[in-house]
């Protein structure tokens, strides 16, 4: 099996996606990516001189904007229903300037 | 009172007993909810009941009833049914069945939902799946997996699993499932049911919890075409809220009866060949051809040469559409928040290492890998341009036939564990992903039991885009010939099966849900 991501590739890549990894989830991971990338070898097999990419499975769809009213949506206590902490009628999150801030 | 089972009823018969006073929709939520709690213990497909939903949807059918206006309730009033748990429905928990959105309360109810409601549906409640659509068999739930009716050591097949079991146990006689690359048609075949993936765009996808939007697409389970039909009459249409949604105005019940004489049936040649499709899922895609024939259909071989480059696309574009759809996942405006983090970033890879499972993990790292720089250019765009040869095979293809018959899956269901390696449980879907990748309608048939497993086993029905209509006329010729889909034997009425369910109601589950054995959720 072709190695396609070594295991700190795979911790680069878990930090972007920001999903923590233990070392044992890493390794694992790091197996079950290289053999799933694998798998998608006959994607770079085709000829595809000249193929227009299709990004979307009705060809006909056309942009839509509907008219600049003002309609009912959430209120601030719906939408602050289901989040873990809030203050003062805000979501609340940990300080992401100064102390305590990026790492 | 009646000694009625109002989940195995179709819904015509519902309402011939509404209409006749034989019994009320209040009996039909009561005796409902009572048969879930009494019998989902052995199947699990439930994840919460909406007893105060029923009973309030029950009143206004009674309502409409005692006022002699039963015919402006629609046609499926009284019917029980059930959703998915990817689909909001407000007041419910709409947990994906991810530890990260256990606690998540709907402040909302998605379009397709609603359809349903509004055609007179009564809401019993949510139902299991793998988690966030990842899976082909229902054992990635945080949850705890489904079982399938028909043989509890099997797996219902996914990831529309609970949605499949409910019905096939004649728990409900309708259930929502969503399809992105098989979920509805696969479990439709391994619990022997009528499950339909409409073509892309039929109906609004709104207020579904997104897996892959060029992909993912609503349909009902059910044990008759009749009902799948009225099913899809209310579902289908254009929705201001879903820009992907079209107008439709279909009748899919107009053309049941017209049998199949005269019209082109496709076989494809290379499916009915492929390694890995067992003996007796492949009689029984021969037997259906026959009868189809005999019905007065004409059957001709059909070339799809880029079909077998499906899978691999599937697994580009899949975990790329789920990679960017799975960022809205913060913990900061819903979902899992691990608590006592100082920093912005502990607290997101903390929440999302926790809040996700392990196929959800792999495939946003997967999806991230394939859209990184120097990278997409070597699998993304040309799955995106493999996508175009496939939707041309289909084209050229339907300007030889009306409708394509195929398998739906590989095999019948298989035992819980069976299937460990992901890219081999990956090929569950190899008959199914290339119809999704077209944005074709597809369904599952069921054709009777396999002969060596003796398990449900369904034929595959491929429409033209926005043809739809096509697939559920052959659909009903085949019925006629094996008719509808049975409830699996275990939970017939005649059964004296016990399982009592321990579900918690949607009401009382507020704020703490229940996790299964692998879940043991730190919120």
């Amino acid at each position: 099996m072709t190695e396609h991501l070594s295991e700190h590739d795979v911790r680069d890549i878990a930090e972007y996606v920001r999903i923590g990894l233990t070392d044992d989830e890493v390794e694992q991971m790091t197996v079950d990516l290289n053999a799933i990338i694998d798998s998608l070898r006959p994607i770079t097999e085709y000829e595809l001189d000249g193929v227009e990419p299709t990004f979307h499975p009705i060809g006909t769809l056309s942009n839509v904007m509907r008219d600049d009213m003002v309609v009912p949506g959430f209120s601030q206590e719906v939408a602050l229903e289901n989040a873990s902490k809030t203050q003062d009628g805000s979501f609340l999150i940990p300080s992401i300037l100064g102390e305590g801030g990026d790492r | 009172m009646t000694d009625q089972v109002f989940g195995c009823m179709s819904a015509c018969q519902i309402r011939e007993g509404l209409a006749t006073r034989q019994f009320s929709a209040r009996e039909i939520a009561d005796e409902s909810l009572k048969r879930i709690r009494a019998l989902d213990g052995a199947t699990h497909a439930f994840l919460e009941t909406t007893e105060e939903m029923a009973f309030e949807q029950a009143a206004r059918i009674d309502a409409a009833i005692a006022s002699d206006l039963l015919d402006e309730m629609g046609s499926l009033a009284g019917l029980p049914a059930a959703f998915k748990d990817n689909m909001n429905l407000i007041g419910t928990h709409t947990t994906c069945s991810s530890r990260m959105l256990a606690n998540y309360v709907s402040p909302y109810t998605a379009t397709c939902v609603s359809r349903m409601l509004a055609a007179g549906a009564i809401p019993l409640g949510k139902l299991n799946m793998d988690e966030f659509a990842f899976g082909s068999s229902t054992e990635t739930s945080a949850f705890g997996p489904t079982h399938n009716p028909w043989n509890l050591s099997c797996v219902p097949g996914g990831s529309s699993g609970g949605s499949a079991a409910a019905v096939a146990a004649g728990l409900v006689s309708v259930s929502l499932g969503s399809d992105t690359g098989g979920s509805i048609r696969q479990p439709g075949s391994f619990c022997g049911l009528v499950a339909v993936k409409p073509t892309y765009g039929v109906v609004s996808r709104y207020g579904v919890v997104a897996f892959g939007s060029s992909l993912d697409q609503v349909g009902p389970f059910t044990r008759s075409v009749e009902d799948a039909a009225y099913s899809l009459n209310a579902l289908a249409g254009r929705d201001p809220l879903d820009c992907t949604s079209q107008h439709i105005t279909t009748d899919f019940t107009a053309n049941l009866s017209e049998g199949v004489r005269g019209m082109r049936i496709g076989v494809v040649p290379a499916f009915m060949e492929a390694k890995g499709l067992t003996a007796e899922v492949k009689a029984k895609v021969e037997e259906a051809a026959d009868h189809l024939r005999q019905l007065g259909a004409e059957l001709v071989e059909v070339d799809l040469p880029n079909a077998q480059a499906a899978m691999s696309a599937y697994y580009v574009l899949g975990p790329c559409e789920a990679f960017s759809n799975l960022a809205r996942f913060d913990s900061i405006r819903y979902g899992y928040c691990d608590p006592g983090h100082k920093d912005m970033n502990s607290q997101y890879d903390a929440s999302r290492e926790i809040g996700f499972g392990s196929e959800a993990r792999r495939r946003i790292m997967l999806g991230s890998y394939l859209l990184s720089a120097g990278v997409y250019d070597t699998y993304y765009y040309p799955a995106q341009q493999v996508r175009t040869l496939i939707t041309q095979d289909y084209a050229r293809a339907y300007e030889q036939v009306d409708c394509i018959l195929a398998p739906v899956a590989p095999r019948t269901a298989f035992e819980f564990g069976a299937i460990s390696d992901p890219t081999e449980m990956y090929l569950s879907d190899m008959f199914t992903i290339s119809i999704n990748i077209a944005g074709n309608g597809g369904m599952s048939m069921p054709v009777g039991l396999g002969a060596e497993t003796g398990l449900p086993v369904g034929v595959q029905l491929i429409a033209p885009q926005f043809k739809d209509e096509n697939m559920l006329r052959v659909a009903a010729a085949l019925e006629s010939v094996y008719g509808p889909a049975p409830v699996a034997t275990a939970f017939l009425p005649e059964s004296d099966l016990s399982a009592p369910a321990n579900i918690p109601d949607a009401r009382d589950a507020v704020p703490g849900v229940v996790l299964g054995e692998e879940g043991e959720c730190r919120a």
